[in-house]
């Protein structure tokens, strides 16, 4: 462990740092929960000192915004720095320097690539035949199994690293791993594509004319782009609209 | 009694969103199976997950945007169809889930704005300022309370709604099982597209997305 942090108070700030977003705010995003997940390792750090407690606790309310499940890496770090004495004007300016890259490396790797990785496989695998249940179980599974790593790997990056903790970041290569994902996500979404097309419970007998709009639906997806979105969503919407008032006044 | 339990349901679900964890049961492939689970029918929850989560598939929980809430829109999409074995319950609970989507993240958003009045203010100037340990955990437990309380009664009205509409529309619904599913369908490849479109496009990724699709027609034919 570092100096007084023991191993008790990390644990600690490691459970609670799954409720960091608890209290998202407008004004200072992830900050309150911020300095509440510190204060196990806090209360460890100032022990003889409430006033000093309450003065570090009321620094780490300030505005922070981070990935959630790479905050652990500006946690650890900040933890490090308050237990080795770091001037608050040095934590609070790590704080600012880190929450940009925790923030964008963690939507890269996490947002847009490790979960649609495992949603569009646990879609593939339920159109295929897999049983709704197992399908669930499989997603979960497979997908906590690399978020709860990558949290407990950023808390030990911080702890260990302190202010130094963006070389291991760099050595992580955490986008590199959301390219190399890449490869296998357009895989899984032709196969999801593939069992939509001719499973019992896809298209397959809905006809030509779904399978020939479906695919026309994907090529505007491909196009458009995340503009699509919502208006396919709104067209969805109001067909079921108009279809369900044709069968109510027919 | 049963609206109260979905309501319980969507409301936990809705934590996992953004404040709890983000173990992406508040997915909805996820929130369809346990909303089926409580009604009794798994099989029926995850045919209107599972369909919400072709949507969804682009629609991530990133700390400041504005998402649909899809965990509390699921629990509702599979809560009003319950009742229902007429074949239109099934797009119409869809087309609810999407709906009620919006709404969900209308009041995540609504809930933000709460906290930012609720939590405590830094003091960014030289003295710093202090705060007791106590009023932290307290203002921070207090948001992830009123957030359940968000999810929960936002899922109970939806039930509650989506029941009445579904129980006035679903009866005379005019297309057969196989074109309602097509019909819901056609809107989720949209999200399909996008993500390949996020990956590289077709034209750099064509030859796995082929390989992808030769393994996905021989799969469904054959497993």
């Amino acid at each position: 462990m570092t100096g007084p942090l023991t191993r008790c108070a990390v644990v600690s700030t490691f459970l609670r740092s799954f409720l960091i977003q608890g209290s998202w705010n407008y004004r200072t995003m992830l900050g309150t929960g911020f300095a509440w997940a510190m204060l196990p390792g806090l209360r460890r750090i100032f022990r003889d000192d409430p006033d000093a407690l309450s003065r570090a606790l009321q620094r780490h309310l300030e505005h922070f915004n981070a990935h959630p499940y790479l905050a652990g890496v500006a946690l650890g770090a900040a933890l490090r720095l308050e237990a080795d004495g770091t001037a608050p004007a040095v934590v609070s300016r790590f704080k600012t320097a880190v929450r940009g890259p925790l923030g964008a490396l963690g939507d890269a790797l996490v947002w847009a690539a490790w979960l649609p990785f495992v949603a569009v496989a646990a879609l593939a695998l339920y159109w295929l035949g897999l049983p709704g249940g197992w399908t669930v179980i499989a997603f979960l599974g497979v997908y906590n199994v690399g978020h709860i790593a990558l949290r407990v790997w950023g808390l030990r990056a911080g702890l260990a690293a302190g202010r130094d903790v963006a070389g291991r970041l760099t050595r992580a290569d955490l986008a590199g791993w959301a390219r190399r994902l890449e490869p296998a996500s357009v895989f899984l979404i032709g196969l999801l594509a593939g069992a939509l097309l001719t499973a019992p419970d896809g298209l397959r007998e809905a006809g030509a004319a779904w399978i020939g709009l479906a695919a026309l639906a994907f090529a505007g997806g491909l196009v458009g782009g995340h503009r699509t979105w919502r208006p396919a969503a709104m067209l969805t919407v109001t067909a079921v609209a108009l279809i369900a008032a044709v069968g109510v006044l027919t | 009694m049963e609206i109260l339990r979905l309501g319980t349901l969507g409301g936990l679900l809705g934590l996992d969103g953004t404040a709890v964890g983000q173990f992406m049961v508040s997915r909805p492939l996820v929130a369809g199976a346990l909303a089926g689970w409580l009604l009794g029918d798994v099989s029926a929850g995850v045919a209107i997950g599972a369909t919400l989560e072709l949507y969804q598939l682009v629609s991530f929980p990133t700390g400041g945007a504005r998402f649909p809430e899809a965990s509390t829109a699921t629990v509702v999409a599979v809560g009003a169809a319950a009742p229902f074995p007429d074949v239109g319950a099934f797009p119409i609970a869809v087309a609810l889930g999407l709906v009620w989507g919006h709404l969900g993240g209308a009041s995540v958003s609504l809930q933000r704005a709460l906290n930012t009045r609720l939590t405590p203010e830094a003091t960014a100037d030289a003295s710093w300022g202090s705060v007791a340990p106590s009023v932290v955990a307290a203002r921070h437990a207090l948001a992830v309370v009123m957030d359940f309380a968000r999810g929960a009664a936002l899922t109970a009205a939806g039930v509650g709604i989506g029941r009445r509409v579904i129980g006035a529309l679903a009866a005379a619904w005019p297309l057969d099982a196989a074109a309602s599913r097509g019909l819901v369908l056609v809107g989720g490849a949209v999200s399909a597209g996008i993500l390949l479109h996020d990956k590289g496009g077709f034209r750099r990724q064509r030859a796995w997305l082929a390989a992808g699709l030769a393994a996905g027609v021989v799969g469904a034919r054959f497993l």
